[in-house]
């Protein structure tokens, strides 16, 4: 094992982002990368610590659930006119930070920002995954799961098909594009590293696994043309889906004539945020995970210098677009909305707005510091705060808007119920659980990909392989 | 049919086979089994066809007024209640009071057979042994020659019963009956009989130019209010020479808040200003003892003399000297010349001449708390409630040896006695009512008794038939047969006479009338910084109404508040002792206290608390226990004039607790916020006298509003799966175009809402209710889980929640008065909005449903299929009106702990609606069944749908007929002719959404400016 070596600052310009020049200058050598990146897929009882608090949140969750079924829906918080809360607030949220991870991967693959190569992969699980969560809500929400099934566009005799024209429907389709790319992405990027775990394993039924996985791969010359083509198109196709997915699911919203709602800078504003709050949830699992996986020299100091300067031009745009809201508002003269953005910063949730302004507006104007970009601690810390304040944020669009829309003798409240928690708490431990399955059983770095990066040595000359 | 002839089976083989393979497989799969009934019909009389309703005249005997109601009955059940339109004084409207009674009919909690007493329970009995035990008893009194003590309180009615009771009674020796009614305007009808010598004259509003009703709330209960409020609602859809209504009292009631001014007068002082007017006294002394400027009193006064003959004075106070402020009244309306014109005592309702009065009650019971009363008999009444606990009137009532309930549910009077006779319904009852002088109406069973019950008057003819010295009395075989040998024209005539709504004609056994007089007890004493204003329940009543969820679940027409006492005071007196909302008071009269929370009020004096009675019940079933307070406890036992219990007037001590709970209401804002919902026009506007300062200008959305707001009902249709036709800018007319080749329906299905009449008693409420299957969500049992052992168990919970299900609503927004925090005006409007579903042609809950569950029919309905909605609430967030109900808990499960028609109140579902599981949207459907039943039946005579012929059961029930259903693309239909009315408004019409629900604005009278206009 290396002794980590901290990579030397590089004067007050620091990594450019669209550069693909960052190294490593810690790593050695090939052999280092594989031994360094496999070493994470030893089992600690740390882990199954972690895990077992993931299985057990998971199964409050689940449990919360079927109790949910049984009763119906006014066990959860639910207070008409507030008739979407926590299960749509936290359904953003989990498609929200779904979104960094392809952004990572494809859209920075294609503008060769080589930062990227340390992270991308962790962020890909983590998107697969938080999709994976966030796919849960919409069925969780509706007051009859059972017949989820209805809003998929399947022959039937009754000749009954979705509503084409319902946002809700749009959803549907965006998100399970948006699952199965990026679950695609995820695997094709993994093929050549299951390839290296395939050759490592000496138990013959994972060995076996890992072979059917890892497609026969051989590490050919032919092998690694067609990987870059295919990894190049699939980025290119995925490049669209990170601003379709967000955009769509703001169209739920942005359809709606909702006062609050209805406003046609939704869109941008949220897949903005959504890349604000992927890049800090990036910083939540990456942060710990170099730490406690000893990977502080391959995420090193200017990768996460980086990521804070995505996640300082995200919070400004979000910032913008809060602002813009109320402009409009204010601008477009009519009442209802006026009265509602009135009530969101000084009604009855000024509170929600407020921790909202704060964490995703005030709080990453620190990441003008060069000094605290580059402080792992306070990057998570801060990365708590985006999260929190993201939920928020979505909590902010949700509930008071429908709170106070256009019938006055309708204005209502709202208040989560302990299903509702229950629910919250769940969608933490499914995503950790897989989360957690992933790091041990699939290297959570691109181990080909960071090859590329290490400078070979000249006696063996040939191009990013393990013999 | 010969056409199937020569198939391998025939239909008929074919169906025998089946009925005895499957009546093989019920006997064998049943046979260890209780058999239950599953059809009410074994054998079904001639005239029944399952599925298709059969309507019974019947008489409404929920209060004294005696309404004509139709009994709908389906399969053998009565499922809803509707007015008779031929019914002279009701003319097909019913209150939410009188729709409720199938709730009583059908309601869990009444006594299921005879019960008697062992030790300290009620145990089941047979009627054998409860028959031979009374007939013991009374045997035992007679023998002790104390029958003259005997005491039986009979809840009051009219008609034939209370004549017939008092010869039983006399003929077993027992005094009269006391006929007694708690709700019963005491004090009106005394001063009545004094002033005008008939105790319930005629109110014609229609003849009245101006109403001065002091503390009367004619559209809240007081004396008759279905057939008021037809008056009162004909007389004010004039506009042009519609009556003005001012209202004297310390609260604003619903009444109060129909009125065009209020003069908050401090409770008991009302009789100063009458004397003003009458010239009995100064306008400066009552303006010194009342509170109110001398200004407001004088040009009262002008206004008395501008009206000339058309002033109606009426009262209806419930203080201590209610009776002389009465009589006085009565002497505003001689002087003005107004008695023939305006208040007619030729032609009154007859329906409270022989009513008991507290007085009389009171001196029963202190018979009893002597001890003298050998035997006690009640049927109905329930004086344990509603008589102040200073009454002491359980503690006598246990002194009597041997008391008999004839009731039916088990009330708290009922809980107290030895032997329970439980009384048919009167839906389960043969009998008759007075209604207007010189008419009867017919009350006959619509289906057989519910329980092991029977009806009072078959016991006594029972009873009698037993006592060898009684049998020769009553030949008849039951009360039936009693009234048919009684009945001028015998079996034929009765039979005839049931068809219709009323007959010519009066009791069949008659009892003595009695004038309401009594020496008044000694006055209350009272002490305290506040007037307490004890006032009966627009909903509940006395409390009679508590056992049925509709009526719990109605939110009060005036504060909004279901299934809670409340406590309101003005938000001047909220402010001074530093409140807050839900805040628990304590009210202390000499008399007793209660503790409720406060409710900020701004129509009540803000030196008066007032209170509602109807709740606090102990017994009474599982709906009315455990629920508020019971107001009767703040009261002395103590009686004016007329021998009335004083409610209103004394003084109390208010305390604040530290507690607090939420208020159950159904109130989001009571401000419109400037949005347009409740528009009104001064009447001067309306004659263009004046510009219109509402309009658009107050109507503060700006937008693009439809050009032509009459398009929005003649052409664009949903942009959805029928067509492309919600373009407002469109040449295609769509459907409506006389060319439109499309084979889709040429109607459209629409309403008009007229806010100068509507009351706001919300009677189309309790009909939708009763309509449309919709679940009762405030009872106790069904909250919701706060943690995984703990449920929520407060009353109302779920409303606390927002949850309530009525798919129409009262709105009920005020106008003007902002400042009422800080300080008091009597001056404020209110705007009374009945919303439901819009049937926007462009709606915007439409498009955003990802299964089409809500989608537009052909003839503009907006549908929602409860089969195909998933749930996900998108149509309701999208929805402007909120006008759309989601399931949250199994409400139609009968597994469900939140089910809400326990067993047997399931029998009043409407076969022809769906009860709706949980996880789906619901909303007003305008009655779709009502509206397919019609094509159907104009389909199978081969003919159109006539205009009118039919209507949703909101407006039929409607008392002051404001809602008009019908067809608006076709002008013969009345509601096409009234959409066009120049009053006309849609809610939010700059939203474009071509609501089939077409607003009429409310007309206000201000404060005149020129004599000419009072």
């Amino acid at each position: 094992m290396a002794s980590v070596v901290h990579p030397v600052r590089e004067g007050i310009r620091g990594p450019n982002i669209a550069s693909a020049d960052v190294q490593l200058p810690a790593v050695r050598d090939y052999e280092q990368v594989d031994r360094d990146i496999i070493a994470t897929l030893g089992f600690t009882k740390k882990w199954f610590m972690g895990l077992s608090a993931a299985v057990l949140a998971m199964l409050i969750g689940a449990s919360a659930w079927v109790y949910q079924i049984y009763w119906g829906l006014g066990q959860a918080g639910y207070e008409p006119p507030v008739m979407w809360g926590n299960f749509i607030i936290t359904f953003v949220f989990w498609v929200g930070i779904g979104h960094a991870g392809t952004l990572i991967s494809a859209i920075l693959y294609l503008f060769r920002a080589g930062f990227r190569t340390s992270i991308y992969r962790a962020a890909e699980a983590m998107t697969v995954f938080a999709v994976m969560t966030a796919g849960l809500f919409p069925i969780i929400h509706i007051g009859r799961p059972w017949k989820f099934f209805w809003l998929l566009p399947y022959p039937n005799w009754r000749l009954l098909f979705p509503n084409f024209k319902s946002p809700l429907v749009w959803d549907v389709f965006a998100i399970s594009t948006y699952l199965t790319i990026s679950t695609t992405f995820l695997y094709i990027g993994l093929i050549p590293d299951i390839a290296v775990l395939r050759d490592q394993e000496t138990n013959p039924m994972r060995k076996r696994i890992l072979a059917i996985l890892s497609l026969g791969w051989r590490n050919s010359d032919r092998e690694w043309r067609h990987f870059a083509k295919a990894y190049l198109f699939l980025a290119a196709f995925s490049t669209p889906l990170v601003l379709s997915v967000h955009s769509v699911v703001s169209f739920d919203f942005a359809m709606a004539l909702t006062p609050g709602w209805h406003a046609s800078i939704f869109p941008p504003y949220f897949v903005a945020g959504a890349i604000f709050s992927g890049f800090a949830m990036v910083w939540t699992i990456a942060i710990p995970m170099r730490k406690w996986f000893k990977l502080e020299h391959y995420i090193t100091l200017n990768h996460l210098d980086a990521t804070a300067k995505v996640v300082l031009f995200t919070s400004m745009v979000v910032g913008c677009a809060y602002l813009i809201e109320f402009f409009i508002a204010w601008y477009s003269g009519v009442r209802a909305e006026q009265e509602f953005f009135w009530n969101r910063v000084f009604g009855q949730w000024w509170w929600a707005a407020w921790i909202m302004l704060l964490c995703n507006m005030a709080l990453p104007m620190s990441l003008w510091s060069q000094k605290l970009r580059r402080n792992p601690t306070w990057l998570f810390v801060l990365s708590l705060f985006i999260n929190l304040g993201m939920w928020f944020e979505r909590f902010v669009i949700v509930v008071p808007s429908l709170s106070h829309e256009f019938e006055p003798w309708q204005w209502g409240s709202y208040a989560p119920s302990w299903v509702d928690m229950a629910f919250l708490v769940g969608s933490f431990g499914w995503f950790f659980m897989w989360f957690l399955l992933f790091v041990k059983q699939l290297p959570v770095m691109a181990i080909a990909e960071l090859k590329e990066i290490v400078a070979p040595r000249v006696k063996h000359g040939h191009g990013g392989g393990h013999h | 049919m010969s056409t199937e002839a020569g198939t391998g089976v025939k239909r008929r083989e074919f169906l025998k086979i089946l009925g005895a393979t499957g009546a093989t497989t019920a006997v064998v799969g049943c046979s260890s089994e209780k058999v239950g009934k599953l059809i009410p019909y074994v054998a079904s009389p001639d005239n029944t066809v399952p599925g298709v309703s059969q309507y019974y005249a019947t008489t409404c005997r929920e209060c004294a007024t005696a309404c004509g109601v139709m009994a709908e009955v389906r399969d053998g059940r009565p499922i809803k209640l509707d007015g008779n339109p031929d019914h002279p004084m009701s003319r097909g409207a019913i209150c939410s009071t009188g729709l409720s009674a199938v709730q009583g009919l059908y309601n869990p909690d009444r006594y299921r057979s005879p019960m008697v007493r062992e030790g300290n329970a009620l145990k089941p009995t047979t009627w054998d042994k409860a028959y031979e035990l009374l007939a013991q008893k009374i045997g035992e009194v007679k023998s002790r020659s104390q029958a003259s003590s005997a005491v039986f309180i009979n809840q009051h009615e009219s008609g034939t019963f209370p004549g017939f009771l008092d010869q039983w009674l006399s003929a077993q020796g027992m005094p009269a009956h006391l006929s007694v009614d708690a709700l019963a305007p005491m004090q009106t009808i005394a001063a009545n009989q004094r002033a005008y010598g008939a105790s319930w004259p005629a109110l014609d509003f229609n003849a009245a130019k101006l109403v001065i009703s002091f503390g009367a709330d004619f559209l809240d209960g007081w004396g008759h209010s279905v057939p008021q409020q037809l008056g009162w609602a004909d007389a004010r859809a004039k506009l042009e020479g519609a009556p003005r209504l001012v209202y004297v009292g310390a609260r604003r009631s619903l009444t109060g808040l129909n009125a065009d001014q209020w003069i908050a007068a401090k409770p008991g002082s009302e009789m100063e200003i009458c004397a003003a007017l009458t010239g009995a006294g100064t306008m400066a002394a009552a303006a010194e003892a009342s509170g109110v400027p001398v200004a407001t009193l004088e040009a009262l006064a002008k206004a008395v003399t501008a009206a000339g003959n058309g002033v109606l004075a009426i009262c209806g106070l419930t203080t201590a000297n209610a009776v002389e402020c009465g009589v006085m009244v009565a002497d505003i309306n001689k002087k003005a010349g107004a008695v023939g014109t305006t208040i007619k005592p030729a032609a009154g309702h007859a329906g409270y001449n022989n009513l008991a009065s507290y007085a009389d009650l009171a001196g029963a019971v202190s018979s009893m708390a002597a001890g003298s009363v050998p035997i006690a008999f009640v049927r109905g009444a329930n004086p344990a409630h509603t008589m102040p606990k200073a009454a002491g009137f359980a503690a006598a009532f246990a002194k009597v040896p041997f008391k008999v309930a004839f009731t039916s549910m088990p009330d708290e009077t009922a809980q107290l006695c030895d032997l329970i006779l439980p009384d048919n319904h009167w839906l389960e009852s043969w009998g008759d009512a007075v209604t207007v002088q010189g008419q009867i109406g017919m009350q006959q069973p619509t289906l057989e008794p519910v329980f092991d019950t029977k009806a009072t008057a078959d016991v006594l003819i029972a009873l009698a038939k037993k006592d060898q010295a009684l049998a020769a009395r009553y030949t008849a075989a039951d009360y039936r047969g009693w009234l048919i040998s009684q009945f001028p024209g015998g079996s034929a005539a009765f039979t005839t006479a049931l068809t219709k709504a009323t007959i010519s004609g009066s009791p069949l056994a008659g009892t003595a009338a009695r004038t309401l007089t009594a020496t008044p007890s000694a006055p209350a004493a009272g002490a305290g910084d506040y007037f307490v204003h004890v006032y009966p329940s627009p909903t509940l009543g006395d409390g009679r109404g508590a056992n049925k969820p509709w009526l719990q679940e109605l939110p009060d027409p005036v504060t909004k508040i279901a299934w809670q006492s409340w406590v309101e005071v003005h938000p001047t007196t909220f402010k001074k002792l530093a409140l807050v909302e839900g805040q628990h008071l304590t009210v202390e009269t000499a008399a007793g206290k209660i503790t409720a929370p406060v409710y900020r009020y701004m129509g009540v004096r803000p030196d008066t608390v007032a209170i509602a009675l109807g709740q606090g019940h102990a017994a009474y079933g599982r709906f009315a226990q455990n629920v508020g307070i019971n107001a009767y406890d703040l009261l002395a036992s103590s009686w004016d004039a007329a021998g009335a219990l004083t409610l209103s007037g004394t003084k109390g001590k208010v305390t604040v607790s530290a507690e607090t709970s939420q208020l159950v209401t159904t109130e989001g804002s009571a401000r419109q916020h400037g949005r347009g919902i409740g528009q009104a026009m001064t009447l001067a506007a309306l004659l263009g006298q004046e510009a219109e300062e509402g309009g658009h200008a107050e109507h503060d959305i700006p937008g693009a509003p439809s050009q032509d707001f009459k398009a929005g009902l003649k052409s664009p249709i949903a942009a959805d799966a029928q067509g492309e036709y919600a373009n407002p800018n469109g040449k295609d007319t769509g459907m409506y175009a006389p060319d439109h080749s499309s084979k889709m329906e040429r109607r459209r299905w629409a309403m008009t809402i007229d806010l100068a009449r509507c009351t706001g008693c919300s009677a189309c409420v309790t009909a939708c209710y009763s309509e449309n299957n919709i679940p009762t969500v405030g009872a106790s049992y069904q909250g919701r889980a706060l943690s995984p052992t703990t449920w929520d168990e407060r009353p109302g919970a779920n409303i606390i929640k927002g949850r309530e299900m009525a798919w129409i609503r009262l709105e009920r927004y005020y106008e003007g008065n902002e400042n009422t925090e800080n300080e008091f005006s009597p001056d404020f409007d209110t705007r009374f909005v009945p919303m439901m579903c819009q049937h926007c042609g462009n709606a915007p809950c439409e498009p955003v449903c990802p299964v089409y569950a809500t989608y537009h029919s052909p003839d503009g309905l907006n549908v929602q299929v409860y089969n195909r909605c998933v749930g996900t609430r998108y149509c309701s967030n999208n929805c402007p009106y909120k006008v759309r109900y989601f399931n949250w808990f199994g409400y139609g499960e009968p597994e469900r702990k939140q089910y809400a028609w326990p067993e047997p109140m399931h029998w009043a579902l409407n076969p022809d609606v769906t009860v709706r599981g949980k996880g789906v949207m619901e909303k007003c459907t305008f009655c779709v069944q009502r509206i397919r039943e019609a094509e159907h039946r104009a389909k199978a005579l081969g003919r159109d749908v006539q205009p009118d012929e039919f209507t949703t059961a909101c407006s039929q029930a409607c008392p002051s007929r404001a809602i008009v259903f019908g067809d608006a693309a076709d002008e013969n239909w009345t509601v096409a002719k009234l959409a066009y009315d120049r009053r006309a408004y849609h809610v939010f019409e700059e939203l474009n959404t071509y609501t089939a629900v077409v607003y009429l604005k409310k007309v206000n009278y201000p404060a005149p400016a020129s004599p000419a206009q009072a």
